[in-house]
């Protein structure tokens, strides 16, 4: 087959790489690079149609699964969705190892670099490094000296942005050392790319990554203080604001550890524990992903919120294992660059096997005078890198004149590093056709003992303009697979088979963490709060949107009155003397529903309900993710959904239909465990609460056309179906009673909520040695046992008759002690910790 | 001088503490002129343990958590130390300031290299361009370091009016040189912050000063509390202490507990705790002679 540029023409017809670099498809000559042939090739054969329709397939998967980027924020502030593009970044296995060895190097060394600087800092004696770099660093802090680590290694995970030269070198642009961010990326790209791409794949013999992650688990494993088999591993996130919040789910979820955020750890005799709904159990190893400062409120930063005090100590008494140690960011830092050739000099005695892009620390005053004579070429940035936070953005410097800068940079000279600017690699990107960009490539190293294990892949990052060489995830403009090419067939691996590795058998998850039990319970709330306002709301359209029948004037004052009580529209329509004064509910209705701004609307309800689940995204199937997404996604005012009543009714009977499907997956699909337990929880309180403000606001008092109301009240509640199949059209009160509060068969009756609520009560863990009942227990059978003893007829007669004290005391009783179960619930499992505090001091005088 | 040093520090919650993890700053160092004799930490509730370590700067640290629910916590730290003058350093024999300055960005020495660490900015000492501007009043061209450090000390000690109710614990200097006003910290951390403004090393020293009864009086028990003052790097003459609260050098009125870059690194008791809800404090300090040797120097009350 011909393998001129022309036979590609259909999907890579146009493609010019900008002249002056280095392309990683094509030749200077415009020729197929020798391993990007098949490749071409491939997408030719492919053609057009077929490669735009696989690519829409991957993209609707990445929706699917919202492999999404950035945590919350604020509500509004929703996680962008990751951007991927089709074609790969390619290169050769032979390649490959030599930028592992690089890399490893590079490891290698900056691991002593950490050593020495936290030990010994004989590279500040003997004048290898200036002692400014360290000490005017805000981010060496004395607490990290003295951890005992658990193979005398800081550095476990490593990794460096690469960029290629226009001569096809290599140049390392930055290093990444305090909790490198990518991993999870880099894994999520290469389950879609080699989906999209089946057959090149596998005759590309594209090197896998799980034997990356295999090692990162060993590495783990080997961290525990003492040797175990099965030592607990948590994984620190930042907590569901950060933006590394859903890669941090989503690499726990792969590698099998407890998510945990620093309120979930508490440190007992310098032991780090866990805190969960049993109590508090050992952790042995941290894989943390929260910066080092945030870890410990009592000795690193005590402004943090996110820590757990006592970590430091924990740390330096060598009982728990940390990854990457305490500290560690030290070096990620541009002034580092500048000394690195000299470093490895002096350390390892060799030359750097990569260059690393040319740099100039400030703080030194030769440098200093060279940067300040040639701003122009250069990129200024802050010398100290703290992950996650900087006063001055690479951006907003690149913005100021040469002259600004300079007063700035003499300011305090330390603070500031400049690199050249460096020319990168072009690579082709989809965006309907096929245009250049420019490559970066995030590696990935862990250490295994002597010597580190190399990803055999990468994070290929690209961006359309030569921006500055701050590579946050955040800036760049998409994403790609990186597939190394190895000569014959790669041997498969699993994370889940260990070869000589018996399984325990085991019936419960993972230890399910106190903050975790209590999003799910909400998770469980929620779910319930939304199907029973788009209940009413369904019933309350239907009759106002002219599908009329002549009783809808009798009904709907009702409807409006449980609308008003679940706070959906303004109290006033509860009222018949206000309602007339109120602009017609027809005009207010749908502006209400969505109204963000009303905590109790029915959209801040399906915010929350998609805010929780995308919290608790560890511990649901994708399946029960996607249904929330499509919940969120369905639900939408003008301009993208509802613009009249007719619309609601549509929406709100899809919403419906979806809410179902979510009580069923949860139903059939979750196993038994703990998280199922809460989330029933919280729907069964939920739903309690509702049948009682539905009786309470449509019977009393007892309305005057009985028979449409009743109806009413039973279409809201679901049995309409029951009690027609029981007593055809003939509506009576007692029969309405019994089927919504004490019929035990009827899955939507007070009784069978708190049947359900008794049962999971009676399996949740206790303390088995304290003898009667938990104050939760009592509380839950003094419910159900008022509910099992109602004489219905003897109310439904009294309140017939016009005396509705007994059924609106009942109603009253329910409502004060349901609260009260509830809080004894969250008192016992759910509030393990409130938040820690400062102790305060006074000043010495 | 000898003394016999008593702190306690009492906290008491309105409901009840589950945890706390605390770390203490409260043994006074040995060093050429000071002698620590023995020690002792009492603390209650009792903890599991208590684990002592040198920190990064040398000064003995305590860490201990309780994890026992209390309504209270106190703790009392004890010692015995015998204070000799200091050989005093002229102040004409001091090298020139400049000379410090150069000297630091070189000296690679151990003692160089832990000088220069206290020349940056730290948590309780940040950098603002009015600092140089007060500094150089003092630090005039040429002038030897000592010589112009007690000249700073002096003006700050002129300057600033001393009022306890004005600041607290997390006041910064900038504010504190705004409104004139401070405790003895609030002096020590501005005028570091001018020294670190010129380039110099300057460090914080927590301590104590002997409680001193006013004439004819019986001598007052507790009602001070931890002192504190700064140290000012003077090249080959060495870490010269002053204090800006009382405008003298330190001598054996002045007990060395601990130094850091600022307050921050060597607070006497830091603490982290759980719930509690309100929490209440109360300091007493006594530093009594152990024998009846009148002091050589008087130290001026604080205005």
């Amino acid at each position: 087959m011909s393998t001129s540029p022309l036979s590609v023409k259909n999907v890579f017809q146009g493609y010019t790489p900008p002249s002056g670099v280095y392309d990683e498809f094509m030749t200077d000559t415009q020729q197929p690079r020798a391993h990007s042939k098949l490749f071409l090739d491939s997408i030719a054969q492919i053609g057009r149609n077929e490669f735009e329709h696989r690519w829409q397939q991957a993209q609707r998967t990445v929706q699917a699964n919202d492999f999404a980027y950035s945590g919350y924020a604020t509500p509004e502030d929703k996680a962008r969705p990751w951007e991927l593009d089709a074609i790969p970044f390619l290169i050769t296995g032979a390649e490959w190892d030599t930028v592992s060895t690089a890399l490893n190097q590079r490891a290698h060394l900056l691991n002593l670099v950490l050593k020495d600087l936290y030990g010994e800092q004989s590279l500040l004696k003997q004048g290898i490094l200036p002692p400014e770099l360290v000490f005017a660093h805000p981010g060496f802090l004395r607490a990290y000296h003295g951890q005992q680590l658990q193979n005398d290694c800081f550095l476990n995970f490593y990794a460096a942005d690469l960029a290629r030269s226009p001569n096809g070198e290599w140049w390392v642009l930055a290093d990444r050392t305090e909790a490198p961010s990518g991993i999870g990326f880099a894994l999520e790209n290469r389950i879609l790319i080699s989906r999209m791409f089946p057959e090149l794949f596998h005759q590309y013999h594209v090197e896998r990554l799980a034997p990356f992650f295999i090692a990162a688990q060993e590495t783990l494993r080997s961290l525990a203080p003492q040797a175990q088999e099965n030592p607990r591993v948590v994984l620190l996130s930042q907590g569901q604001t950060s933006q590394n919040y859903f890669e941090d789910a989503y690499l726990a979820r792969y590698l099998g550890y407890t998510l945990v955020e620093g309120g979930d750890l508490a440190v007992r005799k310098n032991q780090v524990m866990l805190k969960t709904l049993g109590g508090l159990i050992p952790v042995d190893v941290i894989l943390r992903r929260q910066n080092s400062n945030d870890c410990d409120p009592l000795e690193l930063d005590s402004s943090s919120r996110k820590g757990a005090a006592g970590l430091t100590q924990a740390a330096r008494s060598g009982q728990v294992g940390i990854a990457n140690a305490l500290g560690s960011g030290l070096i990620e830092s541009a002034a580092f660059m500048a000394f690195m050739p000299r470093l490895c000099k002096s350390l390892l005695g060799e030359e750097l096997l990569m260059p690393g892009v040319a740099s100039w620390w400030c703080g030194v005053p030769d440098q200093l005078d060279y940067v300040l004579k040639n701003l122009e070429k250069l990129v200024i940035q802050p010398a100290f890198r703290m992950r996650g936070k900087n006063n001055h953005t690479p951006g907003a410097l690149s913005k100021m004149s040469p002259k600004k800068l300079a007063e700035l940079i003499k300011t305090d000279p330390t603070q500031f590093a400049a690199q050249e600017m460096v020319m990168r690699s072009s690579i082709p990107v989809w965006r309907g056709d096929v245009q250049p960009a420019y490559l970066s490539l995030r590696t990935f190293a862990v250490n295994s003992g002597d010597s580190y294990t190399v990803m055999r892949g990468a994070l290929a990052r690209t961006a359309s303009l030569l921006d500055p060489l701050e590579l946050s995830l955040r800036k760049g403009e998409g994403s790609k697979d990186a597939w190394v090419l190895a000569d014959s067939p790669v041997e498969y691996v699993t994370l889940l088979k260990e070869q000589g590795r018996t399984v325990t058998l085991r019936h419960s998850g993972a230890e399910l963490p106190s903050r975790a039990a209590d999003n799910i319970f909400w998770l469980g709330r929620q779910l319930e709060r939304a199907e029973a306002i788009a209940r009413l709301l369904r019933s309350t359209v239907s009759r106002l949107s002219g599908e009329t029948r002549s009783t809808s004037d009798l009904e709907v004052p009702v409807l409006l009155r449980c609308l008003a009580d679940q706070g959906q529209i303004e109290p006033g329509y509860a009222i018949d003397k206000l309602r007339s004064q109120l602009p017609p509910v027809e005009q207010i209705l749908i502006a209400s529903v969505f109204d963000k701004s009303q905590p109790t609307s029915l959209r801040s309800v399906l915010d929350q309900l998609f805010r929780l689940g995308s919290i608790v995204r560890d511990r649901i199937s994708l399946d029960t993710w996607r249904i929330i997404r499509r919940i969120d996604k369905g639900f939408l005012p003008a301009p993208y959904g509802v613009t009249n009543l007719s619309d609601v009714l549509t929406m709100t009977n899809d919403l419906i239909t979806e809410l179902a499907a979510f009580s069923g997956i949860i139903m059939e699909s979750m196993t038994r465990t703990q998280a199922f337990r809460f989330l029933e929880l919280g729907r069964r309180v939920e739903r309690s609460l509702q049948i009682m403000s539905l009786v309470k606001n449509c019977f009393v008092p007892m309305p005057q056309a009985q028979g449409p109301i009743f109806e009413t009240v039973l279409e809201v509640a679901d049995s309409l179906m029951t009690y027609r199949s029981r007593y055809l059209a003939n509506l009576q009160l007692a029969a309405v009673l019994d089927l919504l509060l004490t019929d035990e068969t009827n899955p939507r009756s007070l009784v069978f909520q708190f049947m359900r609520l008794s049962k999971h009560v009676e399996q949740l863990p206790r303390n088995q040695a304290q003898p009667g009942y938990t104050a939760e227990q009592r509380l839950v059978m003094t419910l159900l046992h008022s509910v099992r003893m109602l004489d219905i007829q003897s109310i439904a007669e009294a309140h017939s008759l016009g005396d509705y004290q007994p059924l609106e005391s009942l109603i009253e009783t329910w409502e004060s002690q349901l609260p009260k179960f509830s809080e004894a619930i969250s008192h016992r499992y759910l509030v393990h910790a409130v938040s820690s505090h400062q102790l305060s001091d006074i000043s010495p005088q | 001088m000898k003394y016999k040093v008593t702190h306690t520090t009492k906290y008491a919650y309105s409901q009840a503490v589950p945890v706390c993890h605390n770390l203490i700053h409260l043994a006074p160092r040995t060093l050429p002129h000071q002698v620590c004799h023995d020690y002792k930490l009492l603390v209650h509730p009792e903890p599991f343990s208590i684990s002592n370590r040198k920190d990064y700067f040398g000064n003995d640290v305590s860490y201990f958590s309780i994890d026992q629910a209390h309504l209270g916590l106190a703790v009392t730290a004890t010692s015995r130390v015998t204070v000799s003058p200091i050989p005093e350093v002229s102040e004409a024999e001091t090298p020139s300031w400049e000379t410090v300055v150069k000297e630091l960005a070189n000296d690679r020495s151990p003692e160089g290299l832990d000088a220069d660490q206290f020349v940056f900015d730290s948590r309780g000492v940040k950098h603002f361009p009015a600092l140089v501007d007060y500094a150089k009043v003092s630090f005039e061209k040429d002038r030897p370091i000592l010589s112009a450090a007690l000249d700073l000390t002096s003006r700050i000690y002129k300057d600033f009016k001393y009022d306890p109710r004005a600041t607290t614990v997390h006041t910064e200097i900038h504010e504190v040189f705004e409104e004139r006003h401070g405790v003895c910290q609030d002096f020590a951390h501005f005028q570091i912050g001018c020294l670190r403004s010129i380039g110099l090393a300057a460090r914080y020293v927590s301590g104590y000063l002997r409680t001193e009864p006013p004439p004819g009086k019986p001598r007052l028990v507790g009602a001070d509390a931890s002192h504190a003052w700064l140290s000012v790097y003077c090249g080959k003459a060495g870490w010269v202490d002053m204090d800006p609260t009382n405008n003298v050098r330190a001598s054996t009125d002045h007990i060395t507990v601990a130094w850091g870059r600022d307050y921050y690194d060597v607070c006497p008791i830091q603490g982290t705790i759980v719930g509690g809800g309100e929490h209440k404090m109360s300091v007493s300090v006594d530093v009594a002679p152990e024998d009846s040797v009148t002091p050589q120097n008087q130290v001026d009350s604080p205005t």
